[in-house]
């Protein structure tokens, strides 16, 4: 019992050392920095923090400080346990000072306090803040005050694989025009199946790989819905359309009703998609603007242009061309010391700059966040970002920032899987995502 | 005594410590947690007074006037705010130029007010610029207020006079914590999925438990039985080991027999069928893998306690029968299976408590799919309360998720103690001073 | 009735031991390519593997960007593994003796406590548990964990102790009460030698259940310092961007090793445990 005085002494008496020689010298800071969805090609989310910091540091020298920024970077090569882990962590007062994350978790962690605005601890009409494209700050903000800011951008395209095309009788000049066509409303997703069938019936893909979408969860599923007309958010209100899920669901059944998606699709292995999307096993699919860096650098499909033409989401029955952009930003999360938050949004800042950004977009093939960044030269001369941005950011929808998305995405997302799956009806699984969305979400959500 | 009595209190506090902190603690929590709509944005510890836009949009059906005047956003450049700047301790100049040009201006945004400070001729550092700016705030939107009294007290000083029920209501929609409420658990009793998992998890409970648990740990119990004891060792082995490699990699283990690439596929791609993935193909054959996966764990336990019940038989009714010209079905028959009810009664009460509770090889197998045809009550409440792809998890639904198989625990064991006759493991301590 | 008048020598084995064989072959399989796909190189498409290769091992030496060191998730496991043990054998040979021989107040309530808890369905109460970690400042750290693990598999320490202690004859402790040692030397130094088999047994099953523990340290420990090497190799195959089943499967064997050693070694101690029934 007699050592705990002792080593209380001990410890006061080595804070007071520490802090004074704060003072005295440099001043030692540890930025961490988690990111989610973070493979090989996206390892500047991170990098860029830390470059960011080195450049702080020169700063803070002219200046006449003495700085060192540490920085810690922690990826996660998914999502879920990235989420699980950060919530919990920032519930446990242990998160990380920077998060960069998907823009929907704004609603709800800013509601609960994890994260503060960034626009507290920078001058949003600076460089190169001010650059940044409108809508991209739009969606990182919640209730009009600005969270987070974007770290890229990216749209989620229709794919087509041309040979195949090329095999059920599209021309060169047919398939050059598609795009346009696809963007005018005269090839729809009805089209799509059509393709995707013709494709199966003459043998050149599989059964089940003419049409062949994303294996999990994820916003790509939204665009769905927006493609046959269903809206998420009106005026702050979460909206279900119920025709337009109906057909959206619709869609998922009629294809595996003809055979052209697997039924046991969702869930499949990741790697195996990647390698059958890449070597032409999957006729029609539908994924990100990144995928042209995961397909070119992992999965050796060097001639990118000469086999794949991409397009916006074609228009469903009673809706329109769209794209999906899901930009993650970088978040400034609660219960730091005042000044290391201060650092690390000047970070945050510094790493949305142009040249820095770059880094990032064009090694992840994602887009720019800014004007600038699309007129610097590795951004510009690299074909598939310039081709990307022009044919579909401007065309971009986001999901919104809402504090309950999260809850209507689960029910939404249980739904689809049991049209998809054959385990209810298309027509009892809205009935029962009606049902749990009324008694779960209630006057939250329009439901027509 | 008395010193046996200390002793026995000493020596028995650290599990009754770590019994309370992590078993009845957490059963506690989990029984308030129900009874709430927590979740990700509510937070766990409780929440602040936020008046944000949608709170506003909900105010306004009750008093719109006071809701409209809330919603004006302003930063007034007033005296008030000047002596607060003049009192930061920032250069002199800038309060002075500030009182100059622009007392009176009102701007509408945070942004518009902080062009304005940033345009003086003593433009400030971005910090102080935030400081200065912070000092004419005259809107209560999107502050957050950590208690009701700091609430009301700004409104107070903005001069909002509120009755108390008007107060009641806005302390009411700003709050951004959870709120009591028994909602959960109508939830769980109304939603057809719900529905769906508890049948999942009956028919999960009782195939592994009768196919394998018992049936199957029988088959292995007898066969064992009946051949030399250098194989009957060999094959006991072969079988625990499920039961003692670390459950990922037995996961992986199926995960490479049964994967589009794995061994089955690879197999039947002789035969000419396209590869394919065995276990997610559909939800039928998912359920195989699942009983399987389950079931070869479960085996040897049961294959262990029949075998060592099938010890206690005296060999001599093994003898005595066989003189009598019994056949071997005869034997189990006759002999083996009638000294097998106790043991199977023990396998299944422990066995159907275990498996309502796990998940972990399905979660890592099936993730309770395709398409949820194999997620069951415990899965489904960590997936509740612990897995949202929009960073919301529902921790109060899936509090209440566990409160089920809590309360059905505690039912079963207690049930479970009368059978096995408690009061004989109980008896009393053999030494006494 | 063929059989009839058989002696027991003559039923004939080797049909039990081909169908044992038979249904004992998937299992056998799949262990047996566990560790061959670890050294060999298999054309897509074939069964047999046609080259042999050490590149699956890489993950030895070669940390890959984001992921925590081998060795360190390595020693984590090692702690945690070995922490839980202690923590459970300690705390349950002391509360099995009190269970078992001393009369203390509550002693009834607390053993049928213990049996209500020793099949108590206690990962539903991870998010509570979770609550408490965070409360007393040990989320993400691998004391947290290692607690947790510990009461969580502790009433059953205590009930295989208790049992053990009732088998021990009481005239051992009659006899050294009577030459005047205190209770707690008598238990020390005359009890406790009698139940080492039990120590050993709780020690060794604690040590097998910690080591393989998945879904705690997950939840609870998710932070790369802290990993363990369940939660290593469960997001390395999470991670599409590297799906190699042999690296899984080597990793794997890294970390199964250990396993197979202690059962090898004391499978007699665990036959008990395993039979007498335990979670899982």
């Amino acid at each position: 019992m007699n050592i705990l005085p002792t080593l209380k002494c001990m410890t006061v008496a080595a804070a007071i050392l520490a802090s004074t020689s704060v003072l005295a010298f440099a001043k030692d800071i540890t930025i961490s920095v988690w990111s989610g969805g973070t493979g090989p090609n996206d390892t500047y989310r991170l990098d860029a923090i830390e470059i960011a910091a080195q450049q702080l540091e020169r700063e803070a020298a002219i200046r006449g400080e003495d700085l060192k920024i540490k920085v810690e970077k922690t990826p996660y090569s998914d999502w879920e346990s990235f989420k699980q882990a950060l919530t919990l962590a920032a519930e446990a007062k242990k998160a990380p000072n920077i998060v960069a994350t998907g823009h929907e978790d704004i609603g709800p962690w800013s509601q609960a306090g994890l994260i503060v605005p960034i626009e507290d601890y920078v001058d949003l009409d600076s460089w190169p803040l001010n650059d940044i494209y409108e809508n991209l700050m739009e969606i990182a903000s919640f209730n009009g005050v600005v969270y987070g800011i974007p770290q890229d951008a990216e749209s989620r395209p229709m794919f087509f694989w041309k040979p195949h095309m090329k095999a059920i009788g599209y021309s060169d000049a047919d398939l050059d025009a598609l795009p346009q066509k696809v963007q005018d409303g005269a090839y729809s997703m009805a089209n799509v199946l059509e393709d995707a069938k013709k494709m199966q019936d003459k043998g050149l893909v599989q059964p089940g790989y003419g049409f062949y979408p994303r294996t999990s969860n994820g916003p790509d599923y939204w665009q769905f819905y927006t493609s046959f007309g269903g809206t998420m958010e009106e005026d702050g209100k979460l909206v279900f359309d119920k025709a337009a899920m109906t057909r959206a669901y619709q869609f998922f059944a009629d294809a595996v009703k003809d055979g052209v998606t697997k039924k046991n699709h969702i869930g499949m292995p990741g790697d195996q998609w990647w390698k059958e999307v890449a070597t032409g096993k999957a006729g029609i699919w539908h994924g990100g603007t990144w995928h042209y860096a995961r397909l070119v650098n992992q999965e050796g499909l060097t001639d990118f242009f000469g086999n794949v033409v991409f397009s916006l989401m074609p228009a469903g029955e009673g809706g329109k061309a769209n794209t999906l952009t899901h930009p993650l930003v970088y978040l400034l999360t609660a219960g730091h010391e005042k000044e290391d938050m201060a650092i690390a949004a000047q970070l945050i800042k510094i790493a949305s700059e142009p040249r820095i950004n770059v880094l990032h977009a064009v090694k992840s093939a994602h887009l720019g966040i800014s004007k600038a960044e699309s007129e610097i030269d590795l951004y510009s001369s690299d074909r598939w970002a310039r081709e990307a941005t022009e044919r579909l950011l401007p065309y971009a929808n986001a999901m919104p920032n809402n504090a309950d998305f999260g809850t209507y995405w689960t029910i939404m997302w249980k739904g689809l899987e049991a049209s998809w799956t054959g385990a209810k009806t298309v027509e009892a699984s809205i009935g029962d995502v009606e049902t749990e969305l009324k008694s779960t979400l209630g006057d939250k959500i329009i439901i027509r | 005594m008395n010193t046996s009595r200390m002793l026995g209190l000493v020596m028995i506090a650290p599990a009754a410590i770590m019994i309370l902190l992590f078993f009845l603690m957490p059963v506690v929590l989990t029984g308030v947690f129900s009874m709430t709509n927590m979740t990700t944005a509510t937070g766990i510890s409780g929440g602040a007074y936020q008046i944000a836009p949608h709170s506003l949009n909900d105010l306004k059906s009750t008093m719109p006037d006071i809701a409209e005047q809330m919603a004006q956003p302003r930063y007034a450049i007033d005296e008030a705010g000047m002596k607060a700047v003049e009192g930061l301790g920032l250069d002199a100049g800038i309060a002075t130029e500030l009182r100059a040009k622009h007392i009176g201006d009102v701007f509408q945004t945070r942004r518009e007010a902080e062009r304005m400070i940033k345009g003086l001729d003593q433009r400030p550092s971005t910090p102080d610029v935030k400081k200065i700016s912070e000092q004419f705030n005259r809107s209560v939107v999107n502050s957050r207020f950590s208690s009701k009294e700091e609430l009301f007290s700004a409104l107070d000083t903005l001069g909002f006079k509120l009755t108390d029920a008007q107060k009641d209501s806005v302390a009411d929609v700003t709050y951004t914590g959870w709120n009591w409420t028994t909602e959960n658990f109508s939830r769980i009793a109304s939603s057809p999925d719900m529905a769906r998992v508890l049948f999942n998890t009956l028919l999960y409970v009782a195939l592994v438990l009768v196919l394998f648990n018992t049936a199957y740990a029988m088959l292995l119990m007898i066969w064992t039985h009946y051949m030399p004891s250098a194989p009957a060792t060999i094959f006991r082995s072969i079988w625990l080991l499920p039961r003692i490699t670390p459950v990922v990699i037995y996961v992986l283990m199926w995960k490479w027999l049964a994967w589009d690439t794995g061994f089955i596929s690879v197999l039947m791609g002789k035969f000419g069928y396209p590869p394919k993935n065995y276990m997610l193909d559909n939800a039928y054959n998912a359920w195989v893998f699942v009983v399987l996966i389950n079931g070869f764990i479960g085996a040897s336990m049961g294959m262990l306690v029949f075998s060592s019940a099938l010890k206690a038989i005296p060999k001599s009714q093994f003898f005595a029968s066989e003189v009598d010209g019994a056949s071997r079905w005869q034997q189990i028959r006759y002999i083996i299976l009638p000294q097998m009810r106790w043991p199977i009664l023990f396998v299944t009460c422990y066995q159907t408590l275990s498996l309502l509770a796990s998940f972990n090889e399905i979660l890592l197998s099936t993730r309770g799919g395709p398409g949820k045809a194999t997620e069951v009550w415990s899965l489904a409440a960590y997936h509740t309360a612990l897995n949202n792809y929009a960073g919301n998890l529902e921790y109060g639904l899936g509090a209440a998720m566990a409160l089920v198989l809590v309360v059905i625990g505690i039912v079963l064991s207690l049930g479970y103690l009368r059978i096995f006759n408690y009061g004989t493991l109980v008896s009393r301590p053999l030494i006494e001073d | 009735m063929a059989e009839k008048s058989q002696p027991s020598a003559n039923y004939s084995t080797w049909p039990v031991i081909l169908a044992l064989s038979i249904v004992s072959a998937p299992l056998v399989l799949m262990y047996a390519y566990l560790f061959i796909d670890t050294i060999t190189d298999t054309a897509a498409g074939s069964l047999i593997p046609d080259s042999f290769t050490l590149r699956h091992w890489r993950f030895l030496w070669e940390t890959p960007a984001g992921k925590p060191n081998i060795w360190l998730v390595t020693l984590n496991t090692l702690i945690f593994a070995t922490s839980v043990t202690t923590v459970i054998v300690l705390v349950s040979s002391m509360a099995g003796y009190v269970l078992s021989r001393l009369n203390v107040p509550g002693r009834g309530f607390f053993l049928a406590g213990v049996m209500v808890l020793h099949a108590f369905p206690s990962v539903t109460l991870i998010i509570a548990i979770f609550i408490v970690l965070q409360m007393i400042g040990l989320y993400n750290s691998l004391i947290g964990v290692i607690l947790v693990k510990a009461a969580i598999d502790l009433p059953l320490g205590i009930w295989l102790m208790k049992g053990f202690y009732d088998t021990v004859p009481w005239e051992i402790e009659m006899a050294g009460v009577v030459d005047g040692a205190s209770r707690f030397r008598v238990w020390r130094s005359l009890v406790l030698p009698q139940v080492r088999p039990g120590i050993m047994a709780v020690g060794l099953f604690s040590f097998l259940t910690a080591w393989s523990e998945f879904i705690l340290p997950q939840v609870l420990a998710p932070g790369s310092k802290v990993q363990v090497l369940s939660v290593y190799l469960s997001a390395l195959i999470a991670d599409d961007n590297n799906f190699d089943f042999g690296t899984f499967k080597a990793v794997g064997v890294f970390y199964i090793i250990p396993v197979l050693i202690v059962y090898a070694l004391f499978h007699k101690y665990l036959m008990n445990i395993y039979g007498g029934g335990s979670k899982g």
